[in-house]
């Protein structure tokens, strides 16, 4: 309701002279910005100049290192991997996390504490030692495995669904999935449709963030990629190899800028795409979604 | 016959009796009440013949068929629950019709069932919106219909209007009654509020740790408790603990009756405040007025007197005209018809 009264209060006495304390928020919201982007527009800029020395500016522009990097096949190559991994790290941890996270507050809350405790865990130890655990494990187990694309993608599975993890299991929280679980079992509905017709639809918002994070964690991952499979080359691998190999020869740094451009780009993209697709349906499962509706004039 | 039977009840958690031994017949048609304190094992009861709790022992019957063990969602029951639980991502008419959609029911039939019951639980002009978009009264008519969809043979009501303001909440009631009668489906209303099971059931049965205390319709339970906890829990009632003496148990010279079999140091009696009389001149007791409260057409007094050297109180009720006779302090002489007491043993 005091948003809705806000929303009516006349206009002219809150644009007229704002206070201190909304100075103080603005300087605030100003100085976080710039602490967050400007390393970002340096490196953009960086990526499309020619020399940049003494001045602020760069000495020219051009746009020379980004067609070189996008003829470059081991690049293009990094990247392709590297969105496959996301992508499927991602999949899998949400056919995984998912259901348990479902079943543990549903049908079973006392494997609650183990899961949490499985979300601790790649906190805890690097992932340098889990990448290592992992390899071992895989030889005594699956000795076939060892070194391949298939365990890396294990393993980032195991080191992003914590995020996964929370994001859903808040999401059900907060749309309280045991309930509404309940009363379609009243309804008459199997497990089946209960899944598809009740849970997916009402923590939709939690899976696709939570998706995405883990997406994130893949995609910028470098030590276990290192340690369980040597062949598989991302782009955290070629950035690093870049940086270790630099001689002083031009344009080197350049292509390196223009790489980690598009990877904060796809990240960004897709945070944004995030954000956006989610905002009906998170204002939905939000408390006084009514009054910002009213306030909104749907 | 559409009936609920409850055999041999029995349902532990750990080493708690949250049911124990629980029998009783619900007749087809019937709204019945479980009317009991918080813990008393009414929802554990009402879950139990919805199947979302697995009873220890007993055997649970709906409209003859044994469904003790059949899982939730092939018994024949449609539940409203305190919290709505209505599914957010549906609107008002996709609620409805969910039952009717998992159940694979033809999309023409569907539809005419579902404007029925927009049209039975009056909700036809909300019908597209989404649950966020509606009231709790709104929420808890569309629950009905969700519940009735299927035509179940028992429809099962978890304190459906506990989350709701008073002035919602006594209008949903008779909504809920007049739907029921419509229907003539049997249901099962859980309840802690006495008024509202009094209001709404054609019977009503008192629970207690577990136990069914009674089983009656309103009038009879009203007027006359079979225990010692019904008559506690059911109207607003005096309840004094009084000495016994030779076989007798009485309040001075307000009341004397026959103590109850088995009493022989205290009794509780239990009478009701509108059945106390209360005079400024005996013959009687003598009580004082501590406190007055006027409750509109009614006046309560909150009296006290002396038995054997301690203070007893306890209400008496009568209409306000009358009760300007009666400031506090003033001294007042109280008597009640031994026809309208209960007296229990405590032991």
């Amino acid at each position: 309701m005091t948003t809705i009264a806000a929303a009516n209060r006349p206009s002219g006495s809150v644009r007229g002279r704002p206070s201190p304390t909304r100075w103080a928020q603005r300087l605030l919201f100003v100085g976080l910005f710039v602490y967050f982007l400007l390393p970002m527009v340096a490196v953009i800029l960086y990526s499309l100049a020619t020399r940049w020395t003494a001045h602020i500016l760069p000495d020219g522009y051009t746009l020379d290192w980004w067609s070189r990097v996008f003829s470059d096949p081991t690049v293009v190559g990094a990247f392709a991997t590297t969105l496959v991994l996301a992508t499927l790290t991602a999949i899998l941890d949400i056919a995984l996390v998912v259901p348990a996270a479902y079943w543990a507050r549903v049908r079973n809350p006392r494997i609650r504490p183990v899961i949490e405790l499985a979300a601790a865990i790649p906190f805890a130890l690097p992932y340098l030692v889990i990448g290592f655990a992992l390899l071992q494990f895989a030889g005594v187990v699956a000795p076939g495995l060892q070194g391949t694309f298939p365990l890396l993608v294990l393993g980032h599975a195991a080191i992003a669904f914590p995020f996964l993890y929370w994001a859903v299991d808040g999401a059900m929280a907060a749309a309280g999935i045991e309930r509404l679980s309940e009363a379609a079992e009243t309804c008459g509905a199997s497990p089946f449709q209960i899944v598809r017709r009740v849970v997916l639809p009402n923590i939709m918002p939690g899976v696709v963030s939570g998706a995405l994070l883990a997406f994130a964690t893949s995609f910028g991952e470098f030590a276990m990629v290192q340690t369980v499979a040597r062949g598989v080359y991302t782009i955290p691998i070629w950035s690093a190899e870049a940086i270790r190999s630099y001689s002083g020869e031009t344009g080197s740094f350049n292509r390196l800028a223009v790489v980690t451009t598009i990877s904060f780009m796809v990240l960004f993209v897709l945070s944004a795409i995030v954000v956006y697709w989610n905002r009906g349906q998170t204002v939905q499962l939000l408390p006084g979604a009514r009054a910002i509706e009213q306030r909104e004039g749907k | 016959m559409s009936g609920v039977t409850l055999e041999r009840v029995t349902k532990t958690f750990g080493q708690v009796r949250a049911l124990d031994d629980v029998s009783f017949e619900i007749q087809s048609g019937e709204l019945l009440a479980l009317l009991g304190p918080s813990g008393c094992g009414k929802t554990t009861l009402l879950r139990s013949v919805a199947g979302l709790e697995k009873p220890t022992s007993g055997r649970i019957v709906i409209a003859g068929r044994d469904v003790t063990f059949v899982p939730t969602r092939e018994r024949p029951i449609g539940m409203v629950f305190q919290s709505y639980a209505l599914f957010p991502n549906l609107s008002v008419r996709q609620n409805i019709a969910f039952p009717l959609e998992v159940r694979k029911r033809p999309a023409a039939e569907v539809a005419r069932r579902v404007d029925e019951l927009l049209d039975l639980v009056r909700l036809v002009p909300q019908a597209d919106r989404y649950p966020n978009q509606i009231s709790g009264g709104q929420a808890q008519r569309c629950a009905l219909g969700r519940a009735l969809a299927p035509s179940p043979e028992v429809l099962l009501l978890d304190e459906p209007l506990s989350a709701l303001d008073a002035l919602v909440r006594t209008r949903l009631r008779d909504e809920i009654r007049r739907v029921q009668q419509l229907v003539k489906t049997t249901a099962i209303y859980v309840t802690h509020d006495q008024s509202e099971a009094m209001a709404i059931a054609d019977r009503v049965a008192v629970m207690n740790h577990g136990r069914v205390e009674q089983i009656a319709s309103p009038p009879v339970l009203y007027e006359s408790p079979s225990t010692n906890f019904s008559a506690a829990f059911v109207g607003s009632r005096n309840a004094l603990e009084l000495p016994v003496r030779s076989g007798r148990v009485g309040m001075g010279g307000a009341f004397e009756v026959a103590a109850p079999v088995g009493a022989l140091e205290k009794a509780v009696v239990f009478f009701r405040p509108e059945d106390v009389e209360v005079s400024a001149d005996g013959p009687g007791q003598p009580a004082t007025v501590e406190v007055k409260i006027f409750l509109g057409s009614i006046t309560r007094l909150h009296l006290v007197t002396d038995i054997d050297g301690a203070p007893a109180r306890f209400y008496a009720d009568m209409p306000s005209r009358q009760a300007n006779a009666f400031p506090p302090e003033t001294r007042v002489f109280v008597r009640v018809d031994p026809a309208d007491l209960k007296a229990f043993s405590t032991e």
